[in-house]
C-alpha cells in the first residue's frame, strides 16, 4: 500500500476515534430539585458500568415458594412489562430493564440514591389479594401440636449460640387472663370492640406468644416476639402442622395495645376471593380518619366478580393482603362491594402511599418475584474506582514508556506513539459499540497497555536479528515485520478466543472486561502491524539513505 | 543499541527436573491446603450478602461484631478493607438470604439498621451491597468452569490447526499447569475467588498461551529452516527459547509494570485480580519454558513424526508442518 494511503487510513481512524469520543450533547433524564426532567447534557459518550458510576443492579426471578408457575418464560415477559412501567414512573436516568435467559429480569438503575425504596418499587409484587379470615379456629386446633413440637425443638434451638432464649418473654401470658371461650364469644358478638385481646392459655412455646385478636382468625404477637415467631413460622416442621387450606399472614403494621406494641397475625382462607389484576387505577389520598390511604378502582369484569364473591361472604371479614401482608385491619363485609376500594396505609407516610399507588397502577406482577442478585454500589465508591483506575493507568503508561524508550530509543518512540493511538482506538471502539466500561474492564485496559507493546517488541527483536545478519535498514524492517507476523497473529487470535469465551459466559462486570480485552486486541494489532509500520515508512522516506536504525 | 541477554545459549531444558520438582511441590502444597480447608469463594459463588461499610471514624471491630451478633446475624465475617475506616461484612448463609430476599427486610437492610442504631445515623455509610441467591451462585460457578474448559478446547483446536496437535497438546498442558499453580497461589495467599479473579485466571491463560506460542512459533520456524526439518528435540527448543529471550524479558517487564500499577494504585476491589495477574506472568513464563517444552519433547518421543516411507503413503493427510523427513539429522547450527 502506498504511503499516502496508509497515512490517510491512520488519519481517518484518528478522526473517527476522536469523533466517537468527542463530548456530545445527549438528551438525558436528570434529577433536578427532586424531579426528573429531560435535559441536554454534554459528556464523553463512554458508558460507565454501575460499578463505576454507582447504582443498583437487580436480578429477579420467579418466586415459586408459593406455588409452581407453569410457564415461567411467559410470566417473566408479562412481569417485565410491569417492572418497566414502574421504573419509568419511578424516574431514573437511563434505566435498563431486560430479560436475561428464560426466567430472569435484570434491572439496572444508575445513580440511584435510595436503593431500598427502588428495590421496593421494583420488587413489590403489588400482588393484591382479598382473602376471607378464618372462621374455624383452625390455628387454635393446631396449637397443642405446635406447642408439643416446639417444646422438643426449643431445647435444641437454645443450645445454638446466637439465638438467645431471653428474646422470648415468658411473662406475656400472665398479663392476660386465659379465657378463650369468652374471647370467641366476644369476637363473634362484638366486632367493633377492636381492643379486646385475650392471651391464649397454655404455657406452650408457640401459644404463649399469641394473643387473640377481636375478629375471627386474628391474633397479636408482641413486637418483641416478632423475630421468634417469624422463625417458628419459617420452620418446615411448623409449616407442616399449620392448618391446610389456610394461610398465616402478618399484618403490615404494628398497633399498640396498652403499653406494648403488637403485630397482627392473621389466619386466612388460602384461596383468595379476588386478586388485584383487575385494578385499573389507584391514587394516594389522605383521609382524616384513616390517615394515608390508597384508593383503587376496578374494571367491569373485576367489579362483577368482586360483587358476587363479597355477596357470598356477607358478615365475614375480608383481609386486604398486599404481598402477603395484611393491610390495616380486615373490615367486615357489610354487603356486596362494587368497583372501588381503599387500602389503609397505617402509620406510613404519603410517599409510601404514592409508591403503592404507583405499583398498583402499573399493574401487579403476574407472579411474585424474588431477588436472585443485588449489587449496590455507592456513587462515591464508583468515583473512587475511576480515580484509582486512572491513576493506575497513568502510572502503567509512564512505566511502559520508560521501558520502551530506554530500550529501543527511536523505535521505542514510534512504539509509544503507536501506544497512544492504541489507547485512543480502544476507547473509541468501546464508545462506538456502546460497550459498557466496568471496573474490571478498566483494569483490563490498564493491563492491556503493558501487553499491547508485545507485538512491537516482537517486531523490534526481529528487526534487530535481521540487522545482525547484516541486512540494510530497509530490508531489516521489512523482514522483521514479516517474520513477526505469524507469532503476532497466533498469539492475538488465541487471546481473542479466550476473551470471546469470557464474554459468552461472563456477566456484568466480567463481560465488560472481555469487551475491553477484545477491543484492545484489535486496536493493538492495528497499531503494531499497520501504524508503527507506517511510521517507519515515513521515517525511511525522510532519511532515504539511513545506514543505521536506532532500535 | 541496548541489549540484554542477546545471543545467549543457555541450556534451559537441562534444569527441567528441578523445575518440575519445584512446581509439583508448589502445586501439592496448594492442593493439600485446599483439601484441608475449602478456598475462599466470593459470595458470587456461594450466595450470601456482602456489604462494604465506611465509618466516619475508625470503629471498634469488636463492637461491630457484637452489634451484629446481638441482632441474630450469625456467622457474619467482618474484615478490614483497605483503610481502617472501611470494612466488609459478609453474611454467608445462602439459604438464609433466599428466605430473606423475598420481602423488603433483607439481611442487608437488617445489617444496615443494626449498624445505624449502634453507631448513629451518618456515622456509617453503606458504600456497596451485594446479595446473591444460591441459584445464581451455582450458575456462576458452572459458567466459570465451562468458560475455562471451553477456552481449553478452543485453544487446542486453534493450535492444532495453526501448528499441529503435538504443539497444541503441549500448550494446553502448560496452560493447565498454570491454572493449578494459580489456584494454589490463590489458596496460599488466601485470596477470595470472585468472578473478577476467574476473569484474571482466564487472562493468565491467554497470556501464558501467548508466551508459549511465541516460543513454539520459533520452534516451527527453526524446524523449517534450511530444509533440514527434524524432530523437535532439546537443542531446537533451547535455541528457540534463547532466541526469544530478549522479547520475553521485555514483554514481561512491560506487562509486569502495568500489573504493578494495578496492584499498587487501582484500589482494593481490583487488588485480587492484580495479584492473580502478577503471579500469572511468573507462572506463564515458567510454564512456557519448563512445562510446554519438556512436554513437547516427551510427546515427540512417544508419538514420533512419521518416517519418510510412511509419510509418503499418508502424505494426503499430513499437514504442512508435520511434513517430516527421516529423523536422522541431529541438531546443527
Amino acid at each position: 500500500m502506498n504511503l499516502k494511503y496508509r497515512m490517510l487510513v491512520i488519519l481517518g481512524l484518528i478522526i473517527a476515534s476522536v469523533w466517537a469520543l468527542f463530548p456530545r450533547t445527549v438528551v438525558e433524564r436528570v434529577k433536578r430539585n427532586g424531579e426528573f426532567v429531560y435535559d441536554t447534557v454534554r459528556r464523553v459518550p463512554l458508558k460507565r458500568g454501575l460499578d463505576l458510576q454507582g447504582g443498583m443492579h437487580l436480578a429477579l426471578e420467579v418466586d415459586e415458594s408459593k406455588g409452581v408457575v407453569a410457564n415461567k418464560s411467559e410470566a417473566i415477559d408479562r412481569a417485565l412489562k410491569v417492572v418497566r412501567t414502574r421504573i419509568d414512573q419511578f424516574g431514573v436516568s437511563e434505566p435498563v430493564v431486560q430479560k436475561a435467559g428464560n426466567d430472569r429480569i435484570i434491572v439496572e438503575l444508575p445513580g440511584i440514591d435510595d436503593p431500598r425504596r427502588a428495590q421496593d418499587v421494583v420488587q413489590k409484587s403489588a400482588f393484591l389479594e382479598f382473602q376471607i379470615t378464618d372462621k374455624t379456629q383452625a390455628l387454635d386446633k393446631a396449637l397443642p401440636r405446635l406447642d408439643a413440637l416446639l417444646k422438643g425443638k426449643s431445647v435444641a434451638v437454645a443450645a445454638v449460640p446466637g439465638l438467645k432464649k431471653d428474646t422470648t418473654p415468658a411473662g406475656l401470658s400472665s398479663l392476660f387472663t386465659a379465657d378463650t371461650s369468652k374471647a370467641k364469644d366476644s369476637a363473634k358478638k362484638d366486632t367493633t370492640k377492636t381492643d379486646t385481646t385475650v392471651a391464649l392459655g397454655g404455657p406452650g412455646a408457640f401459644s404463649k406468644l399469641l394473643t387473640r385478636g377481636g375478629i375471627p382468625g386474628e391474633y397479636f404477637v408482641a413486637q418483641t416476639d416478632f423475630d421468634v415467631m417469624a422463625r417458628y413460622l419459617g420452620m418446615p416442621e411448623v409449616q407442616a402442622i399449620l392448618p391446610p387450606g389456610k394461610a398465616v399472614r402478618w399484618g403490615a403494621d404494628t398497633t399498640s395495645i396498652g403499653a406494648k406494641i403488637y403485630r397482627g397475625l392473621y389466619v386466612l382462607d388460602a384461596k383468595a376471593i379476588m386478586t388485584g389484576e383487575h385494578v385499573t387505577d389507584a391514587k394516594p389520598n389522605t383521609t382524616p380518619i384513616e390517615g394515608n390511604v390508597v384508593e383503587f378502582q376496578m374494571d367491569n369484569e373485576g367489579a362483577r366478580r368482586f360483587r358476587t364473591e363479597t355477596g357470598r361472604h356477607i358478615k365475614d371479614y375480608m383481609a386486604i393482603v398486599l404481598d402477603q401482608r395484611v393491610m390495616g385491619r380486615p373490615p367486615v363485609i357489610q354487603g356486596a362491594i362494587g368497583t372501588r376500594g381503599q387500602i389503609t396505609m397505617g402509620g406510613k407516610d404519603l410517599q409510601a402511599a404514592q409508591d403503592l399507588a404507583l405499583v398498583l397502577r402499573a399493574g401487579s406482577l403476574p407472579v411474585p418475584l424474588k431477588v436472585a442478585e443485588i449489587r449496590n454500589i455507592g456513587a462515591s465508591l464508583g468515583r473512587d474506582s475511576i480515580q484509582h483506575g486512572i491513576t493506575a493507568g497513568l502510572i502503567a503508561v509512564a512505566l511502559v514508556v520508560i521501558i520502551m524508550l530506554g530500550y529501543y530509543r527511536f523505535s521505542g518512540l514510534l512504539a509509544v506513539l503507536g501506544l497512544t493511538l492504541y489507547m485512543l482506538y480502544t476507547l473509541a471502539a468501546l464508545a462506538g459499540f456502546s460497550a459498557v466500561l466496568t471496573l474490571p474492564g478498566l483494569a483490563g485496559f490498564v493491563l492491556s497497555i503493558g501487553i499491547a507493546v508485545d507485538a512491537n517488541v516482537l517486531i523490534f527483536e526481529r528487526i534487530r536479528e535481521e540487522l545482525d545478519r547484516g541486512k540494510t535498514v530497509r530490508t531489516a524492517i521489512d523482514e522483521g515485520f514479516r517474520h513477526a507476523m505469524s507469532a503476532i497473529i497466533d498469539s492475538n487470535v488465541s487471546t481473542a478466543l479466550t476473551a470471546a469465551v469470557l464474554y459468552q459466559y461472563g456477566t456484568g462486570p466480567v463481560r465488560g472486561f472481555a469487551v475491553t480485552l477484545l477491543a484492545g486486541i484489535a486496536a493493538s494489532m492495528i497499531t503494531s502491524i499497520f501504524v508503527v509500520r507506517t511510521f517507519y515508512m515515513i521515517w525511511l522516506s525522510r532519511a532515504r539513505d539511513a545506514q543505521t536504525l536506532s532500535i | 543499541m541496548l541489549r540484554i541477554l542477546h545471543g545467549t545459549s543457555y541450556d534451559f531444558i537441562r534444569w527441567w527436573r528441578w523445575a518440575a520438582g519445584l512446581t509439583i511441590a508448589f502445586i501439592l502444597i496448594g492442593m493439600s491446603s485446599l483439601a484441608i480447608k475449602a478456598p475462599n469463594y466470593s459470595i458470587e459463588f456461594t450466595g450470601g450478602t456482602l456489604m462494604q461499610l465506611e465509618f466516619q471514624t475508625p470503629p471498634d471491630v469488636g463492637a461491630v461484631r457484637t452489634a451484629l451478633d446481638n441482632a441474630g446475624i450469625e456467622g457474619a465475617e467482618i474484615q478490614q478493607f483497605g483503610t481502617n475506616r472501611e470494612f466488609t461484612v459478609r453474611a454467608q448463609d445462602a439459604a438464609h438470604v433466599a428466605a430473606q430476599t423475598r420481602g423488603a427486610e433483607t439481611i442487608s437492610t437488617q445489617i444496615e439498621n443494626v449498624l445505624v442504631q449502634k453507631f448513629g445515623l451518618g456515622r456509617v455509610k453503606i458504600v456497596r451491597t451485594e446479595a446473591v441467591g444460591p441459584r445464581v451462585g451455582g450458575e456462576l460457578k458452572r459458567g466459570a468452569i465451562i468458560a475455562i474448559l471451553l477456552s481449553f478446547l478452543i485453544t487446542l483446536i486453534y493450535l492444532a490447526i495453526r501448528f499441529e496437535w503435538r504443539f497444541g497438546a503441549a500448550a494446553v498442558i502448560a496452560t493447565a499447569h498454570d491454572i493449578f499453580t494459580t489456584i494454589a497461589f490463590l489458596k496460599l495467599m488466601n485470596l477470595e475467588i470472585s468472578l473478577t479473579v476467574v476473569a484474571g485466571l482466564l487472562t493468565v491463560i491467554g497470556y501464558s498461551l501467548n508466551d508459549t506460542i511465541i516460543i513454539f512459533d520459533r520452534v516451527r520456524e527453526n524446524l523449517k529452516k534450511g530444509g533440514k526439518a527434524k524432530q523437535v528435540d532439546r537443542e531446537v527448543l533451547n535455541r528457540s527459547i534463547n532466541e526469544t529471550l530478549p522479547r520475553s524479558i521485555l514483554t514481561h517487564a512491560t506487562a509486569f509494570a502495568a500489573t504493578l500499577a494495578l496492584l499498587l494504585f487501582a484500589g482494593e476491589v481490583i487488588r485480587p485480580f492484580a495479584w492473580v495477574m502478577a503471579f500469572g506472568i511468573v507462572t506463564g513464563t515458567f510454564s512456557s519454558v519448563y512445562v510446554a517444552a519438556p512436554v513437547l519433547i516427551w510427546i515427540e518421543r512417544k508419538w514420533p513424526r512419521k518416517t519418510e516411507a510412511r509419510a509418503r503413503s499418508a502424505s494426503s493427510t499430513a499437514t504442512p508442518t508435520s511434513r517430516t523427513r527421516p529423523s536422522t539429522a541431529t541438531a546443527t547450527r
